[in-house]
């Protein structure tokens, strides 16, 4: 049985104190020695060989209460807890109640003058190792983060699909895109198409040409107010769903979009719902025999001014 | 089971923006069983979902978060964001219309979070629109990033409730409660073997019966699908619709001022709820506060399956 704390020490002639502490033998994995506070008289630290039996509350010593008392105050300093160093297997063999478990400092470790000086030598060097790794690991990660933006014209159809005025008419078109490793691919995607009247036509412009810029400011296009075709990017500048033309019960033919019930108008402007911006204008150019070509441009949903990222 | 499920997935599932879809459909058309594993897969993820929330209400009314157990709650909320993370990232893996618009949806809302938005979406689409390299990403981070954090945080959660011991009903004297105290085994063991064998028959019969059924492969162009996230986001995304929150502002107040304010009052709950009474009756604002939030949760998912009517 090993010795618990808070357990009453008797000397042969009288009670002297409690098991304030214990000290285990890190190579024996025993306790070794008991430390004893002496009510109130400072504390005493005892070998076990002193002690003649064990039981549940009570440590019964050999020696004399004045013999005890004639030892050496206990140095804590010389001593560290079971929680400063890690002893594999010892706590196996602990069956004291948790406490204060001590074992000696060992020797080799309180000759190292400068602890704290290593621990944080020990920061500074994991710290060389992390920091030079953290910036390629980040770049190495944000590689396809910023694709530059394209300003080709494609060529989505012919013009003679729009019927009527005012009205919007869906023109799908593939995209080229080579991502990374991949093979070219084609992707889907679509444009809106508005053959306006001269109101609506100046509801979008309010009588002023839109240019474009490309990303350094220099400008790549300007759609003319007078030019009566306008394409609207097919992404919603709410959360960025597909819209369409359809009827409404109470508004009529609108853009639509189905995600959280955005609705535009003809001319891009928003009627109703969450949407921030009116729908987005693309650069389009309609070629005398009636070739419709857009610069693909997608700009960031949510937000009230047009951030481009596409 | 999620992990064995999905490990056998992986045997088949390519996750690339070209076979994702022949790949997905092969399991489901083709391997033996496929159909069966993927549906295990995809209705396990609903029911893990459904305990998650469960748990985490239960803790709640129960008190169990409080003084000494505040980081176990704190643990606990680190996974259910990991779960919430795997239902967002596997929902893209078979890039399919309804993958690519949650994803697309999903992704344009974290790009309104402050300052960090912009790098946190172009970092999860790896470009600035979904492609290749988001389905890359998605898949790393559902198979590998996830599940490793999962693993880690449960472990975590489970060693310090060890540690503090479980909170135990809140009514009882200490001499009642000893009474009805038993060890784990056997008989814990076997009421956990019962339940999991009940949510084990719940997710085969709808694995049987709701095979998952893919839309068309993924595009930019929806054709004729309107985007709707799986069920346990659909709150999220029907709140959306409110009149409140339109506009660039309103956007912001309901996809990130709301949800972060909600989250940090979940996250700081142990430590301004000092009052160590558990017994929920005798908490009105927590009762309260989790009565309307389980309302409000219910009627946006309900009105958001409603308002499907009338899209078509
Ligand atoms: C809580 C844990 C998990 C949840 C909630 C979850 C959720 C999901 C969901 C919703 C899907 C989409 C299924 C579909 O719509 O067809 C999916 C797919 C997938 N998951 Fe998980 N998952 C979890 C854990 C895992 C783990 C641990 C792995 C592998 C180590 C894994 C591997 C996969 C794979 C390979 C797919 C693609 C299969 C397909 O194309 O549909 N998942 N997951
Ligand atoms: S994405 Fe169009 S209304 Fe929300």
């Amino acid at each position: 049985m090993q010795p618990q704390l808070k357990s009453k020490v008797r000397c042969a002639d009288r009670e002297v104190g409690e098991v304030a502490k214990v000290i285990m033998d890190p190579l024996s994995h025993e306790v070794s020695h008991l430390v004893v506070s002496m009510n109130g008289a400072g504390e005493r630290q005892v070998s076990m060989g002193a002690v003649q039996t064990v039981t549940d509350d009570l440590v019964q010593l050999r020696s004399s209460s004045s013999e005890v008392m004639a030892l050496p105050p206990f140095k804590r300093e010389d001593y560290v807890t079971l929680h400063e160093v890690e002893i594999p297997g010892l706590e196996r063999h602990i069956h004291v109640t948790p406490g204060e478990v001590l074992v000696p400092f060992p020797d080799l470790e309180r000759n190292v003058k400068r602890r704290k000086f290593f621990a944080n030598l020990t920061y500074v060097t994991g710290l060389f190792i992390g920091l030079p790794l953290a910036f390629p690991v980040l770049k190495y990660l944000m590689k396809p983060m910023y694709a530059p933006l394209d300003n080709r014209w494609l060529k989505i159809g012919n013009i003679g699909k729009v019927k009527v005025d005012d009205a919007g008419t869906q023109f799908k078109y593939k995209r080229n895109v080579k991502e990374a490793y991949m093979p070219e691919a084609e992707i889907e995607k679509n444009v809106w198409l508005v053959k306006a009247t001269p109101p609506v036509l100046e509801k979008v412009y309010q009588g002023k040409d839109m240019e474009f810029r490309d990303a350094t400011g220099k400008a790549i296009w300007t759609n003319k107010k007078d030019m009566p075709y306008l394409a609207f990017s097919g992404k919603c500048p709410h959360l960025g769903c597909g819209y369409k033309w359809r009827k409404h019960k109470i508004l009529g033919q609108v853009f639509l979009c189905p995600c959280h019930l955005s609705i535009y108008d003809a001319s891009g402007k928003v009627l109703e719902g969450p949407a921030p911006r009116p729908l987005d204008l693309l650069p389009i150019q309609v070629s005398p025999s009636g070739e419709v070509q857009i610069i693909d441009m997608e700009f960031k949903a949510g937000t009230k001014s047009q951030t481009r990222i596409v | 089971m999620r992990t064995i499920t999905g490990v056998l997935l992986m045997f088949y599932y390519v996750p690339t923006a070209d076979h994702a879809y022949a790949s997905t459909q092969y399991i489901i058309h083709d391997v033996d069983y496929g159909w069966f594993l993927l549906g295990y897969h995809f209705w396990g993820s609903s029911a893990m979902v459904i305990c998650v929330f469960a748990h985490m209400s239960q803790v709640f009314l129960w008190g169990a978060y409080k003084k000494p157990r505040e980081l176990i709650w704190l643990v606990g909320l680190a996974l259910f964001a990991i779960v919430m993370g795997f239902g967002f990232t596997g929902y893209l893996l078979p890039w399919d219309q309804r993958a690519y618009w949650a994803t697309t949806v999903g992704v344009e809302i974290m790009d309104k979070m402050p300052l960090l938005g912009d790098f946190m979406s172009r970092f999860l689409k790896g470009g600035p629109t979904p492609g290749q390299m988001t389905l890359s990403r998605f898949f790393v981070i559902h198979v590998m990033v996830l599940p490793a954090a999962l693993i880690g945080l449960a472990g975590l959660h489970l060693f310090l409730f060890r540690c503090a011991g479980p909170a135990g009903p809140f009514r009882g004297t200490p001499v009642e409660l000893k009474a009805k105290t038993d060890y784990f085994f056997p008989r814990q063991i076997w009421k956990d073997v019962v339940g999991m064998a009940v949510v084990f028959a719940c997710i085969s019969a709808l694995a049987f019966w709701e095979p998952v059924v893919l839309l068309e492969e993924a595009t930019p162009d929806p054709g004729d699908y309107h985007p709707e996230p799986e069920w346990y986001f659909l709150f999220l995304f029907q709140h959306l619709r409110l009149k409140m929150f339109s506009g660039e502002f309103g956007q912001f107040l309901g996809s990130m001022l709301l949800p972060g304010l909600l989250g940090a009052v979940l996250v700081l709950l142990p430590f301004f709820d000092r009052n160590p009474e558990r017994n929920i009756f005798k908490r009105p604002f927590a009762l309260i506060g989790w009565v309307v939030l389980i309302v409000s949760i219910l009627l946006f998912t309900v009105s958001a399956i409603i308002n499907r009517e009338y899209l078509d």
